[in-house]
């Protein structure tokens, strides 16, 4: 400790310093991703072909996790909702991650018009209950992905923005882009050297409790029959279809339970030694 | 409850005081006592290892610091008491002046309640708003009582700060450099302030790096080096007859007592600025200035805080357009060929970039061969080994003199310096500006140096410039 607080590079080795609890997150983040890319294809069940004959088994060698009341083979079916459901928040932290902060950027530096424009349409989205957007487009489109993917996205944009615009008028206001704008600095240079690293590491927080609400928000409709349908496997259908067997057969409906309380709390933990927004 | 008059006897004693970080000696061995009713000083340039003395004292040094040797305060031996318990005497026993005490201040809080809520919690007083006022009217803020700290002038944030510091009546007085980044007239008022601590019977420890500060103060004196004590004994005998090369070094590093610089031949003009006039925030602050910054001139801008000095240097470089007038640049100079240096070293640069990276962009955005930077730095003796460090880990000379080999790195022929000196000790300062000077004759450079002390403007400047 004493030791570390004195090496020259210890405020760089303290903003990476990763604690106990924020290594367990990415082990854990990084162990759910690897079984959701490659676990559908190591089970070799088919998620969705039923045999009613083994219905509510326990777990064996044949079916890891057990079988659900179609007799679906429940590992299978975990891993291939895990797919959906993560692929579902990474792609929508891309595509509310990025615009967003790029727009939060433009509005920082535009200042006028473009701010108050951009401020206001952020505000307006931010008035609207997130998930009631998300409604409004599986409406739309029932049962399909990209409903869902094009709603969350257009739900979490805000935050990158507000949060973004809100740093980066500080920043471009400081003497250090200004003796930067001096010497010659271009858009780009003031984005690598003065911007990311001041705003990258809160973006990359709000990325994964981003990705967190991404993942809940897909099993909550699921559970509610809005988001995606049955047959498609994902947590929250699971945990309405193995609902009715909660007494008879607890551990099927613990297992999409657990995975969704895994996942949030991975994403939690992956960023929690890290400053804060 | 203590007051400053009624306790006569208050001491704080240290016996072989010793700060390391891990098996580093920071500081040390420092003894020494002060009486109620007297004053000590700390002298020594900045990293000297002052401010620790203090924290010491308080028992707030940083987490990862150890301190060894016995501190005594009103008797009691504090240092192996815990900082929960020793938390309780602070404003009570020992008050502290941080340094920069605006920064101490809740910009959300009005003026009055700064003080009043110290004489209600800290001091129960039993009419707070009576003392908070009596307080304000000694120290006159009469008037600002429902003002914010933002709309106080610097100086009365200080006075405030110093009510707030002092309405709990303690008898013990820390000042951290109180007087840094002030103007003389604004110093001699602080100083008024904390040389009355004593009178009452306080105990005042003081620690600045300013010479003319420490012999007003007067009382006992102790000048560290590298966290040793180098000299130590009656502030005023020490200042008059100092014995240790680095005393003398630091009293004749004070701008009055440096040569006056020689004329030169004005070449020609770089920068004019005809019947300026500079507003700020709707405010005009300065009306129908002309300037001529010529090369190889250097020209001193001094005047007294708030009067738009910055606001003025900004409108030169372009920064800013001017409420009325021109500012004209010789035809061959481009829009790079006019730098400035800041007062903040640190908030001039890219905080999580290291200093190498940081000249690489400027030298190759500019043309500038590596080497030749690498040469401006040897000449600004800037350790090549500290680039790899981000400007958090380097001193203020050290980064300061790095900014200058920055701005040198973009061929400028006009340098704005504002206040670039006013934040480093009095030392750094002298050879910092003595840098300055050496390379601008070199290359023929026009400085403009905006200064809020007197001495430096007549002495290293050719010109000065009053601003009333």
């Amino acid at each position: 400790m004493n030791a570390m607080a004195h090496d020259e590079t210890s405020p760089m080795k303290q903003r990476l310093a990763i604690s106990t609890s924020r290594m367990a997150g990415l082990l854990l983040f990084a162990a759910l991703g690897g079984a959701a890319a490659f676990g559908p294809a190591l089970v070799g069940h088919d998620p969705a072909s039923q045999s009613l004959l083994d219905a509510r088994q326990g777990p064996s060698a044949e079916h890891l996790l057990g079988t659900d009341h179609l007799g679906r083979d429940m590992a299978a079916r975990l891993l291939s909702g895990a797919r959906l459901s993560l692929g579902l928040a990474l792609l929508s932290v891309v595509s509310a991650g990025i615009p967003g902060a790029l727009l939060g950027v433009l509005a920082a530096r535009s200042g006028g018009w473009t701010d108050r424009l951009l401020t206001a349409f952020a505000d307006a989205v931010l008035a609207l209950p997130g998930l009631l957007l998300v409604l409004m487009l599986a409406a739309i489109a029932p049962g399909s992905w990209w409903a869902l993917y094009v709603g969350i996205s257009l739900t979490l944009w805000v935050e990158y923005f507000r949060y973004t615009r809100q740093r980066a008028r500080v920043v471009l206001a400081a003497p250090q882009v200004e003796a930067s704008r001096m010497l010659g600095f271009g858009p780009s240079l003031i984005l690598r050297r003065h911007l990311i690293p001041e705003i990258g590491p809160g973006l990359l927080t709000i990325a994964a409790f981003g990705a967190a609400t991404a993942v809940t928000a897909v099993a909550a409709l699921g559970f509610v029959s809005v988001g995606i349908r049955p047959p498609q496997a994902e947590w929250g259908v699971m945990m309405t279809e193995l609902l009715p067997y909660w007494r008879e057969a607890p551990w099927l409906i613990l297992q999409p339970v657990a995975a969704l309380v895994l996942t949030v709390l991975a994403l939690h933990l992956s960023v929690g030694g890290m400053r804060r927004p | 409850m203590n007051t400053m008059l009624d306790d006569a006897c208050v001491t704080v004693s240290v016996d072989e005081l010793r700060v390391h970080a891990g098996r580093k000696a920071l500081l040390g061995p420092v003894s020494f006592s002060v009486n109620a009713g007297n004053t000590l000083v700390v002298m020594g340039e900045t990293g000297a290892g002052k401010s620790l003395v203090a924290q010491a004292i308080l028992g707030n040094l940083p987490e990862q610091l150890h301190a060894d040797g016995v501190i005594e305060v009103d008797g009691g031996r504090v240092d192996n008491v815990p900082v929960n318990v020793r938390a309780a005497s602070w404003g009570r026993q020992i008050a502290a002046l941080p340094q920069e005490p605006w920064r101490a201040l809740s910009p959300l809080k009005r003026s009055a309640r700064h003080v009043s809520e110290t004489y209600r919690h800290v001091a129960h007083h039993a009419d707070p708003e009576a003392a908070c006022a009596k307080a304000f009217e000694a120290l006159g803020l009469t008037g600002s009582e429902a003002r914010l700290p933002g709309e106080l002038s610097g100086g009365m944030a200080q006075r405030l700060a110093f009510a707030a510091a002092t309405a709990g009546g303690a008898p013990i007085l820390l000042a951290d450099e109180p007087t840094k980044g002030l103007d003389s007239d604004r110093r001699a008022r602080v100083v008024e302030l904390l040389s009355a601590v004593p009178r009452q019977g306080g105990t005042l420890i003081a620690i600045t790096h300013d010479v003319a500060v420490a012999r007003a103060l007067g009382g006992s004196l102790i000048v560290l080096r590298e966290g040793e004590v180098v000299e130590q004994g009656d502030t005023r005998s020490i200042l008059a007859a100092p014995s240790h090369p680095y005393t003398q070094e630091l009293i004749a590093a004070d701008p009055s007592t440096w040569p006056q610089t020689l004329p030169v031949a004005p070449g020609e003009v770089l920068l004019k600025a005809c019947d300026l006039s500079v507003k700020r925030a709707g405010r005009l602050l300065i009306e129908g200035l002309d300037i001529l910054v010529r090369a190889g001139e250097r020209v001193a801008l001094v005047g007294p805080s708030g009067i738009g000095k910055t606001s003025l240097l900004d409108t030169l470089a372009g920064l800013q357009t001017p409420a009325s007038g021109l500012v004209q640049r010789a035809g061959d100079l481009g829009t790079r060929a006019v730098q400035k240096l800041y007062q903040d070293p640190p908030a001039a640069f890219p905080p999580h970039v290291s200093l190498k990276v940081c000249l690489q962009d400027a030298a190759r955005l500019n043309g500038t061969p590596w080497t030749e930077v690498e040469d401006l730095l040897a000449r600004l003796a800037v350790p090549l080994s500290l680039l790899d460090r981000r400007p958090d880990a380097v001193s203020g000379g050290e980064l300061q003199r790095v900014a200058l080999a920055r701005a040198l790195s973009a061929r400028p022929r006009v340098l704005l310096a504002d206040e670039p000196t006013s934040r480093l000790d009095p030392i750094t300062q002298a050879r910092t500006l003595e840098m300055l000077a050496e390379i601008a004759d070199a290359r023929r450079l026009g400085i403009v140096l905006v200064t809020h002390d007197v001495d430096i403007a007549e002495r290293w400047a050719h010109r000065c410039v009053a601003l009333t």
